[in-house]
């Protein structure tokens, strides 16, 4: 089997912004390559710049200084086979699960093959039965179920995911996890995904981006290198723990 | 033409004495309803708060021996005469008819200007100063200018019906796309949705919430406008029968009796509009109460 190719490549990206107090340097001089059906995760304190630089590598905000490639073509504008779930809900709230879901498929001229796609990935998330609900009338966990659905559906390349879980309960966030896996392993995208729970990285991702704070820098990638599911108890995966603490800068023995 | 007839006289001896055991009667039951379930507390509760209000104003009429105002039982029997007259249902619909015209008239062009200032900061750097220049005009203080290019009649009621409703949903329809969250703006631009698609699937929807408000807000000027216009500057509807039944020996019955007709078609309005708050597509736009 050929070495995968490099799906992404950041480019010295650096990203200022100007506020009130004098320009805010955010990103500074990051440099990082993403593997084609990589899953990724952006580790760091809030206010790191993690989100920022999904962002800018979404095509939603544009750096100051560098680029970002993504198969060799650089990111000028978001695009529809480069999905992003956002942190807060970002589906349309006046738009049924089963019409949030089709969002992306509008172009597609073959009706059939949409409504198939639509009910195959609404299955796959697990809100079958729920096509006419309106998100109101779901909780949290299903809300976000939608959200990676509508993500799902057009087959994307790249997922971005700013915190997906942060606003769910523990258990939810678990058993979303899980699914994300599953999902992984089933549709081989990339994935990058922002959190600043260690766990859920260490859970997640087959790589870590540590970032420091203010200006936002890579401080360290680690490696995880077991297989799922994963065992919270593993010695190694303590290991990996404590060295993604180090690199934070953080005792976890409290 | 109503009759000319005299007010009826009320036997004003018994009136106080009637008054003031309605407002005893009224204050026993309200406390009484406390056990009461909400739902039959929400119906006690204001009925017994008019039928003060009501026992206040015979009283006061009672006390300061008015002659010309009439008390609720004038007012009563005049709504009646009002009803039964051929002239209540012609210029409730004068009214209602001026109001339909001005009001559609203005739906179909704010909401689309608003949509489009909205969403275009261009369009909304060169239109917003002058929509917010035109807006603090009273509609009434444009009567004269009305009655110039329209003259007396549907014309001038539906000019202005259409500018006093205009602006509140032009502002409103404006307001609710600058209020689109920018998730959804971003969401919307990731699967590459725009133009036409983008105003059916994002922006309208978006910013309907706020425009059924200000359809809500609008409607409600509109019929305040109205009963104004036609005591100034028309020959019909319910402003202008009021006018009618002032000039005709100072009848403040009928006055009183249309004034009740007006609020009571005011509530009816509200609570149409107001059925447009209930569709799944609007639902999340309105706080739970």
């Amino acid at each position: 089997m050929s070495e995968p190719h490099t799906k992404v490549v950041i480019d010295r990206v650096s990203k200022q912004f100007e506020t009130k107090a004098g320009p805010l340097q955010v990103l500074d001089d990051i440099e990082l390559q993403v593997a084609d059906g990589e899953f990724v995760c952006l580790l760091g304190p809030s206010g790191c710049g993690k989100s920022t630089l999904l962002n800018t590598i979404a095509g939603f905000v544009q750096p100051t200084s560098g680029k970002v490639l993504i198969d060799g073509e650089q990111v000028l504008a978001p695009n529809p086979q480069r999905v992003f779930v956002f942190q807060e809900y970002g589906i349309f709230p006046w738009a049924s699960v089963w019409d949030n879901v089709a969002l992306g498929l509008q172009h597609s001229q073959n009706r059939a093959e949409t409504a198939h796609k639509v009910q195959e990935t609404i299955d796959l998330v697990g809100l079958t039965g729920f096509e006419k609900s309106y998100p109101m009338e779901l909780s949290g966990g299903m809300k976000q179920r939608v959200e990676v659905a509508r993500a799902l559906a057009v087959s994307p390349d790249v997922i971005y995911m700013d915190e997906p879980f942060g606003a769910l309960d523990s258990l939810t966030r678990l058993t979303m996890r899980a699914e994300i896996i599953r999902i992984w392993q089933q549709q081989q995208p990339t994935i990058l995904f922002v959190t600043h729970d260690v766990d859920e990285s260490i859970q997640l991702a087959e790589r870590i981006v540590v970032m420091s704070a203010r200006p936002g820098r890579i401080a360290g990638i680690i490696d995880v290198d077991l297989p799922h599911p994963r065992d919270l108890g593993s010695p190694e995966y303590g290991r990996i723990k404590n060295r993604l603490y180090g690199l934070l800068g953080v005792s976890h023995e409290i | 033409m109503l009759a000319l007839a005299e007010p009826t006289s009320a036997g004003t001896s018994w009136g106080p004495v009637v008054a003031v055991s309605l407002i005893v009667v009224a204050l026993v039951i309200s406390r009484l309803s406390r056990s009461w379930s909400e739902r039959a507390q929400k119906t006690a509760l204001p009925v017994m708060v008019a039928t003060i209000m009501v026992a206040l104003w015979q009283l006061g009429c009672d006390l300061l021996q008015a002659t010309i105002f009439p008390t609720p039982w004038q007012t009563l029997l005049a709504l009646i005469e009002v009803v039964e007259s051929d002239r209540l249902l012609g210029d409730s619909v004068a009214s209602l008819y001026r109001v339909t015209w001005g009001f559609f008239l203005a739906t179909i062009t704010a909401i689309p200007l608003g949509l489009v200032v909205g969403w275009s900061t261009r369009s909304f750097w060169a239109m917003n100063p002058i929509i917010q220049g035109l807006r603090p005009i009273s509609p009434i203080a444009w009567i004269p200018v009305a009655i110039l290019w329209f003259g007396i009649g549907d014309g001038a009621g539906i000019f202005l019906i259409f500018l006093s409703s205009f602006f509140p949903i032009c502002v409103g329809t404006m307001a609710g796309v600058r209020n689109i969250s920018l998730v959804h703006q971003r969401s919307a631009s990731n699967f590459g949705i725009h133009g036409f698609e983008l105003i059916r699937r994002v922006v309208l929807p978006g910013a309907m919430p706020q425009i059924i408000t200000s359809l809500r807000i609008a409607l409600g000027v509109a019929w305040l406008v109205i009963v104004a216009a036609e005591m100034v500057g028309m020959d019909s509807g319910l402003g202008y029968l009021i006018n009618d039944a002032r000039n005709m020996g100072s009848r403040y019955d009928l006055v009183a009796a249309v004034m009740i007709v007006i609020g009571l078609i005011g509530i009816v309005l509200d609570l149409m509009i107001r059925r447009l708050e209930h569709f799944d597509e609007v639902r999340w736009g309105y706080a739970e109460r």
